[in-house]
């Protein structure tokens, strides 16, 4: 099996594998394809027996996002409280990356755990999506089930997801966050009043689209929204990333 | 949903030269979930009818999907709890380092107690609930602890021989009648069978033969061959049970507070 080239790129490419092939005799991918053989990625998006889209598969996201999750707003479209705003203009220059969380192989919260450089799988059934994640070796599920968050969850780094199908769009609202993690690496802050609302598209076979709010009062003065890429990887599968590893980056992460 | 213990309050239950290990993160007792959808077999009582058959797939496979938890906590201290002693066929050099280590005052080279993966098999024995996701061509394992997973291939996939070494490994099973047989190598040999750190090498293959006897409860046939460090592979059984009306939570390897009281520091 072909391994993609591992980029290594950010701030976070911190285990830096080679392209190496894991897997022989895969069976060939039940997927559309051209005549001549390759992968058919504008094909329509694949269904369920319920008619609901399958968003199954390894997907690689347009890693732009991770660095700044706001890369393709204008600068001043992020509705910043005035807090959220000086602490943001200290951290954006590097100076501070070393106290960014991530850097210490905890988990990159969401939605930044979609937009890391490194592959993420999905798992579907109809009553939960589960997204295994190369990032850290971490998972995360979106129930399905009509479940809804108690009021006193335990604060954690990914929130409580669940999700809801609007039409084709998956729509997964996340609560119940630490306030811990920076939604990007420039050091965008969030609070416990975090609420990310993803809408996930898959409008072909190859590609999927995320539109991601961000609704957190206390660190923004009103939601605000852009729009994700991810591609799908055909002929790929996830390897294992443990960030404790031999964390070699932290060291020459600055603070102050 | 009902409040379930959390992981920290789990593991207070595991006797050990080094009780914290497992206590890598403490989160209270809390019910995250409502109005939760649950489709457990249920007796007349309206109790959960553990005993009720294993559910299969369309294809007549037993499906293996739910939570399930260690049936006992014994074996993430000592895989070999079962045996008598001396029938582990250490290798001499071996026997020497686990030896060693039996006190405990090594516990803090265990690469679990430095939020490294705690590997196959020894994650399954681990006091934090699992969670099977079943398809006809890879089974999910989602471990709370340490918020790591796992898959195993079901669509005849082999390792190649150049593959980078891992802490979990890479898992394919095969059915064999009713019991999913989980054939795992490609280790990187850094981790502790148990907790009183029978070593592993990279040519270490571990068999897991899963059955799942009723709706509650699984068996898991483990075997060990692992020729740089032992003599002869060996086996040992390990019950797993479903646990109902829950869900794997988070349990990030954060705050880790035990590592400064455990002995000797990994060296990484």
């Amino acid at each position: 099996m072909k391994r993609r080239i591992a980029s290594c790129v950010a701030v976070l490419g911190l285990v830096c594998a080679p392209a190496q092939a894991q897997w022989e005799k895969v069976p060939r991918a039940n997927i559309p394809r051209m005549p001549d053989g390759k992968p058919n990625l504008t094909a329509p998006a694949p269904r369920l027996p319920n008619g609901k889209p399958d968003l199954a598969g390894v997907w690689e996201p347009d890693n732009k996002y991770v660095r700044d999750l706001a890369a393709d707003l204008k600068p001043g479209d992020i509705p910043f409280q005035p807090w959220a705003k000086a602490l943001f203009d200290e951290r954006k220059d590097g100076s501070r990356s070393r106290e960014d969380n991530a850097a210490h192989c905890l988990p990159p919260g969401v939605p930044r755990i979609n937009a890391a450089p490194f592959p993420w799988k999905i798992v579907q059934t109809p009553a939960f999506i589960v997204i295994v994640y190369e990032t850290f070796n971490l998972w995360r599920q979106i129930f399905l089930d009509g479940r809804e968050l108690a009021e006193d969850a335990t604060p954690t780094w990914f929130g409580y997801s669940t999700g809801k199908w609007d039409g084709d769009t998956l729509v997964v609202d996340t609560k119940g966050f630490n306030g811990k993690a920076w939604i990007d690496q420039l050091g965008k802050p969030s609070t416990e009043a975090l609420h990310v609302i993803e809408r996930f598209r898959r409008r072909d076979f190859g590609h999927m689209e995320i539109q991601i709010t961000i609704d957190d009062p206390k660190a923004y003065t009103k939601p605000w929204t852009v729009m994700e890429q991810a591609n799908l990887l055909p002929d790929a599968e996830l390897m294992e990333f443990i960030c404790n590893e031999n964390n070699r980056d932290l060291e020459h992460l600055p603070s102050k | 949903m009902k409040a379930r213990q959390s992981p920290s309050l789990r593991s207070v239950f595991v006797i050990l030269p080094s009780i914290a290990i497992l206590a890598l993160a403490s989160a209270p007792a809390y019910a995250q979930w409502v109005k939760m959808p649950n489709s457990t077999p249920r007796g007349p009582d309206g109790k959960p009818n553990l005993s009720a058959p294993a559910p299969r797939l369309p294809d007549g496979k037993p499906d293996l999907s739910g939570i399930w938890e260690a049936g006992s906590n014994k074996y993430v201290l000592n895989i070999a709890a079962d045996l008598k002693p001396g029938e582990v066929p250490f290798q001499p050099w071996a026997k020497a380092l686990v030896d060693q280590r039996a006190d405990g005052s090594q516990s803090g080279q265990d690469p679990f107690a430095n939020c490294l993966p705690q590997g196959v098999p020894r994650v399954n024995a681990s006091p934090p609930p699992w969670k099977i996701i079943q398809k006809s061509d890879v089974i999910i394992v989602l471990y709370e602890s340490a918020n790591t997973w796992r898959q195993i291939f079901l669509d005849g996939r082999e390792l190649g021989n150049d593959y980078p070494p891992t802490f979990l490994g890479y898992s394919t099973g095969k059915w064999d009648g009713d019991t999913l047989v989980v054939d795992t190598r490609g280790f990187n040999g850094k981790t502790w069978l148990d907790q009183t750190g029978k070593p592993t090498s990279e040519a270490l293959h571990v068999t897991e033969r899963f059955r799942r006897t009723d709706f509650g409860h699984m068996e898991i046939q483990i075997t060990i061959d692992d020729p740089k460090v032992y003599t002869k592979p060996w086996s040992v059984k390990q019950q797993a049970r479903l646990v109902p009306n829950t869900d794997v939570i988070e349990n990030a390897c954060e705050n880790n507070l035990d590592l400064q009281h455990l002995g000797r520091k990994f060296v990484k």
